[in-house]
């Protein structure tokens, strides 16, 4: 997702881009903001995570050095999202397995002697909503000193504003894994992120299909409005909708699943489960 | 020069061909297909290459490593569409050196080569754009459904899409198969084109999806003692390093999509048979991006909400 920018606008909102191999980003505003994007995870390196993460099945394509990080420099506040943390989410929440249409023809089939049936959640559905630390640099060394404190708050992000067509500075999009379900729909975790003069705007986005059965997408969005010289005020907005195929055909919706293969032209037909609202709390 | 030998230029061009063109050549296509057996006998030397899934570019990758068709001769085991930009001219270049060299290359079917599953990973949207109409998509699915099953190199290693079946014991069971169908949904067809063997069962295992069989070690083992092979050679996982050997070298995995979807950074390989049967890996990068004809356009800033 290479993008021209103009240096122009880079200067009058005092930014400044730097690439250095895999890694890109921007420091705006007392922020550093920097994406990486990589390969996917080799087979020793898939074998270490599963031990690590006390599984043995990772989806089949993790980008295990793809990050976003948000670095709040004055402050310590570190923001990042990552493929590991966001699997310890899928293990924890550990959801019952999703049975695919074929599974109902395959009860009557004639199994094979002292057959195992494997149960984990193959769609690697988490509620991961984004890493944080409060990190301190002290000679070149940086020490976490604490966790993020969000706060449920009234706020709503102001996406009117975020409507208004200026300049993007930095952009990217980095995938932090996916798995194509052996054919049977697809599960991707990737998060967005955009720079404007006045603020930054991410998206972190769990998307799920399972052909004929099910769709699930679970969004996390951030916005941080650049501020004076008091800390930034951070908003963190999560919603998860879903629904079954079942339900979206009775409601006039097209059954079949190549109708769906855009989350974010879907989602309002997508009924919402749960929706909250937080700040980041700056301690000082 | 006669006409296949001129579409063969133009498809090695990335040039589709003609929508009366594509059905001239399906209609031979099927002429050779349907005398093939479901266990399709196939001579060393031989490259056996793996899932290419409309990757155009990293196919001609492929052929610069392994030699061109027919000096070089190819069995390929499925999944030559979805997914990638140039599914139309991926398999109609195939096709075509199959029409034109039916001995120096064997095309076996995988799950992707369906009607169902084109519908939505890729295949289908892009025959309508390139052509306007779903009739290209129609000649080649009734391809598919002659394509064969599985290939037997030298009576010694099995070549199949996916794996093997709780129903099938013999290779003899699966010449029974009649394959001129769409991929069934369950049955010893439908296993022989998705199962997967699987590091955590010794004998049978049943996928989460409540679909889909897993096999492991001791299966491979009494499958390639009764039918007196070498070894299984399949595709269907994307594999990081190319290719995968698992259960003391019964069974390899061959996948020969190198940066698959076009950002998974993977190498991709083809396993080279000599006419000892004396196996070499070969090992390739996807084509570089300035190989790809017109680069990729820078894409927009996106206002996301």
């Amino acid at each position: 997702m290479e993008l021209e920018v103009d240096e122009n606008d880079l200067k009058a909102a005092g930014a400044e881009i730097f690439v250095d191999g895999g890694r890109r980003g921007i420091r705006i505003h007392g922020w550093l903001i920097e994406s990486r994007r990589n390969s996917i995870l080799n087979s020793s390196n898939v074998q270490e995570w599963e031990k690590k993460l006390v599984t043995s099945h990772l989806p089949e394509m993790v980008f295990g050095e793809n990050a976003l990080i948000l670095k709040h420099l004055s402050s310590g506040t570190k923001i990042h999202f990552n493929a590991f943390d966001a699997l310890c989410g899928w293990k924890q929440e550990a959801l019952p397995p999703v049975e695919v249409p074929a599974a109902a023809k395959w009860k009557f089939r004639s199994k094979p002697f002292e057959e195992i049936i494997l149960d984990y959640d193959y769609t690697f559905t988490t509620p991961y909503c984004g890493s944080g630390a409060i990190e301190i640099h002290k000679d070149l060394i940086s020490e976490q000193t604490g966790d993020l404190r969000w706060e449920d708050c009234k706020e709503q992000i102001d996406l009117v504003a975020l409507a208004s067509k200026e300049p993007i500075l930095f952009y990217d999009e980095v995938v932090l894994y996916e798995d194509e379900l052996a054919d049977n729909g697809v599960s991707l975790l990737t998060v967005k992120v955009r720079v404007m003069p006045s603020s930054w705007f991410l998206l972190l986005q769990f998307w799920l299909r399972v052909d004929g059965v099910l769709i699930r997408l679970r969004e996390t969005r951030m916005h941080c409005v650049f501020g004076g010289s008091t800390n930034p005020v951070v908003l963190r907005e999560s919603c998860w909708r879903e629904s079954t195929f079942q339900a979206l055909s009775a409601k006039g919706h097209p059954f079949d699943s190549a109708a769906y293969n855009d989350p974010n032209i879907i989602s309002q037909k997508l009924p919402i489960v749960k929706r909250a609202t937080q700040k980041l709390v700056f301690s000082s | 020069m006669s006409d296949l030998d001129r579409q063969i230029e133009q498809l090695k061009r990335c040039e589709p061909l003609k929508e009366s063109e594509v059905k001239a050549l399906c209609l031979k296509a099927i002429e050779i297909l349907v005398e093939e057996s479901n266990v399709q006998r196939v001579d060393a030397p031989v490259t056996i290459c793996g899932d290419i899934h409309g990757q155009f570019y990293d196919m001609k990758e492929l052929f610069k490593v392994g030699g061109d068709c027919p000096k070089t001769n190819y069995l390929f085991l499925g999944d030559f569409v979805d997914r990638g930009f140039y599914s139309v001219e991926t398999f109609l270049l195939l096709l075509a050196l199959k029409v034109r060299y039916p001995d120096r290359i064997t095309l076996i079917r995988g799950n992707h080569e369906s009607r169902q599953i084109t519908q939505v990973y890729g295949f289908y949207d892009e025959c309508l754009r390139k052509y306007g109409s779903v009739n290209v998509w129609r000649y080649c699915t009734d391809i598919f459904d002659y394509l064969s099953l599985s290939a037997l190199i030298e009576n010694k290693i099995f070549s199949v899409h996916g794996g093997l079946s709780p129903a099938i014991t013999t290779l003899d069971q699966i010449r029974t198969i009649d394959r001129k169908q769409e991929v069934p949904h369950d049955g010893a067809m439908c296993d022989l084109l998705w199962s997967d063997p699987e590091d955590i069962v010794d004998g049978w295992g049943l996928s989460p999806r409540g679909a889909g069989f897993l096999f492991g070690g001791s299966v491979v083992s009494s499958f390639n003692h009764t039918n007196n092979i070498d070894y299984i050679c399949r595709a269907h996982q994307l594999v990081m390093e190319g290719y995968k050997w698992m259960f003391n070298n019964q069974i390899v995995t061959v996948w020969s999509a190198p940066n698959y979807c076009y950002r998974c950074g993977n190498v991709a390989a083809i396993l080279e048979l000599d006419g000892n049967l004396n196996k070499q890996f070969r090992v390739f990068e996807a084509a570089p991006q300035d190989s790809r004809g017109a680069p990729a356009k820078k894409p927009a800033p996106d206002y996301f909400l």
